[in-house]
């Protein structure tokens, strides 16, 4: 039975974890411990670790580990299949993010099945499509470049914190409708909830997000404009109005997705740029390729999973899945399949296009894809104008945090 | 099984031969056409599976619902007369020959 949306209650579904909660009818052939996104083998090099995978595992796999058993998918036609079929893979149920029992909510719109989720998705239609992301296009470039003015006469800086996070914390103020000088304090926020491992921290931030979200709410119920939560606070489904719940759970979603995702790209984009300064000229010298450029990054930079609750018996590639099972698509390896890009870790800006699974597929594929895309290449193009030629700095650890979302901590970088 | 034609976003023209109920989206995917993204895979909340159908053809379609011509209006590409998400064109016999063009960009 559907979830009823305006009425959340904490999920019952149970999550499995450890060697002795592996349920009967998985082969004990197909089980692994790989230590996806924690093991030290991942950590050391998490991509190429993805990669590999089509070398080292059977397509389908049971992941067990200490956090959660779930079977695990790499190759590119099976994640697509479980991304276009929700009556199968279900998403309620399937995000891991933690929530207060007392002060529950779904998150908006992910954890909605269709036919309801496309009614959520379709309020924000007119800023997160095609045509109403390139309305951005000046705005971002506006703010990439007063970044950089920040940072270019010093000849060094830490990636991550000078511009990798500022940037796309200021696109989303702007869309959401928020004020500007909150930027160093939602960076603040969103690294203590994503980055610190500590859960007083956590906590915390959480606290302070739920609290200055939920005044910002009730100030767009007050004083309406354009902007996301004014348009989600006045929105209706189904000639309703939302409830408190609903609205709280559509705007701390678009906080929690938007923002990690893209610093942990960025990063990962730029340590590549400092580290081939060839393939840097080959991208100036080409600038019409950008378009290319931006989805060859992204296939091979992917930086999230997908995740799912398998609604009825199902069967893949000879593998009984049985209805509550847990199934992962590990979208940077399907980017890897050796079946449908050649030679799969080679970044080749000239690759016939296929589609990527950076953003997942389906219904539920990433709705800030196109604002992803607008912000990767606007950031590439500013940046290689003025600091075409950068490389890491001589003392740079590259470190790999646990998590589900795969980017290195810190990128130091200089240039002369 | 009916034939219909894509122009691909680099103008080439395609022929395919498609199982009836399939919609034209799906047939682009299949042929591996690079002006066709789909990111929705069909659910009518991304835009980015437009087309434009030829004149002569897009009479004969059913007319686009309300939520396909609240999304047509979000498409990359500038929307005309004749434009439709093709996730919503089902192929049937009676669309034997029918000709779509992709446009140049789809996000």
């Amino acid at each position: 039975m559907p979830i009823d949306a305006a009425n959340p209650v904490p999920t019952s579904y149970p999550r499995l974890a450890g060697a002795d909660q592996v349920p009967d009818h998985v082969p004990p052939e197909l089980i692994r411990t790989t230590g996806l996104t924690f093991g030290p083998n991942f950590l050391a090099a998490p991509h190429k670790f993805m990669a590999d995978m089509h070398n080292d595992l059977p397509p389908i796999f049971f992941d067990v580990s200490p956090f959660s058993n779930q079977w695990c998918l790499t190759k590119h036609s099976d994640a697509f299949f479980m991304l276009r079929n929700p009556e199968v893979f279900s998403n309620e149920g399937a995000t891991p993010f933690p929530r207060d029992p007392n002060d529950y909510f779904y998150f908006i719109p992910i954890e909605i099945d269709p036919p309801e989720h496309n009614k959520y998705r379709a309020i924000l239609a007119p800023v997160f499509s095609p045509a109403g992301v390139s309305k951005l296009e000046q705005k971002v470039r506006d703010l990439s470049n007063a970044l950089i003015d920040e940072l270019i006469d010093a000849k060094q800086c830490e990636f991550t914190t000078d511009f990798g996070r500022p940037l796309p914390v200021s696109v989303f103020l702007d869309i959401m409708g928020l004020p500007q000088e909150k930027r160093d304090t939602f960076v603040e926020w969103a690294v203590d909830l994503l980055h610190s491992n500590d859960r007083e921290i956590m906590g915390r931030a959480m606290h302070s997000i739920t609290q200055y979200l939920k005044e910002a709410i009730e100030d767009k119920r007050q004083n309406p404009d354009d902007a996301v939560i004014s348009r989600i606070v006045h929105a209706e489904i189904d000639g309703r109005p939302m409830s408190g719940p609903e609205i709280f759970g559509f705007v701390c979603f678009l906080f929690i997705g938007g923002l990690d995702t893209v610093f942990a790209t960025l990063n990962n984009m730029w340590l590549w740029l400092a580290q081939n300064p060839d393939r840097c000229r080959e991208m100036i010298n080409d600038p019409d390729n950008i378009d290319n450029q931006v989805e060859e990054l992204l296939r091979c930079f992917s930086v999230t999973f997908s995740g799912r609750m398998v609604a009825k018996d199902f069967e893949m590639r000879g593998v009984q899945f049985k209805k509550g099972d847990r199934v992962t698509a590990i979208l940077p390896a399907c980017n890897f399949d050796p079946d449908i890009f050649p030679n799969p870790t080679e970044i080749d800006f000239s690759r016939p296009r296929k589609p990527i699974l950076a953003f997942a597929q389906g219904v539920h594929s990433c709705m800030g894809a196109h604002l992803a895309r607008l912000e990767i290449k606007i950031a590439i193009q500013e940046w290689l104008k003025r600091i075409p030629e950068f490389e890491l700095a001589e003392s740079a650890e590259i470190i790999y945090k646990p998590g589900g979302v795969v980017g290195p901590e810190y990128v130091p970088l200089v240039w002369s | 099984m009916t034939q219909i034609v894509i122009v691909d976003n680099d103008g080439r023209e395609v022929e395919i031969e498609v199982s009836d109920g399939t919609s034209v989206m799906e047939a682009a995917v299949g042929a591996g056409l690079s002006g066709m993204a789909a990111d929705c895979g069909g659910g009518m909340a991304c835009a980015t599976c437009h087309c434009y159908v030829d004149e002569a053809w897009y009479a004969k379609l059913d007319a686009p619902s309300q939520v396909e011509d609240d999304m047509l209006a979000f498409a990359a590409s500038a929307r005309t007369e004749t434009s439709r998400l093709s996730c919503q064109i089902v192929i049937g016999p009676e669309l034997e020959g029918l000709r779509v063009t992709l446009p140049d960009t789809q996000y």
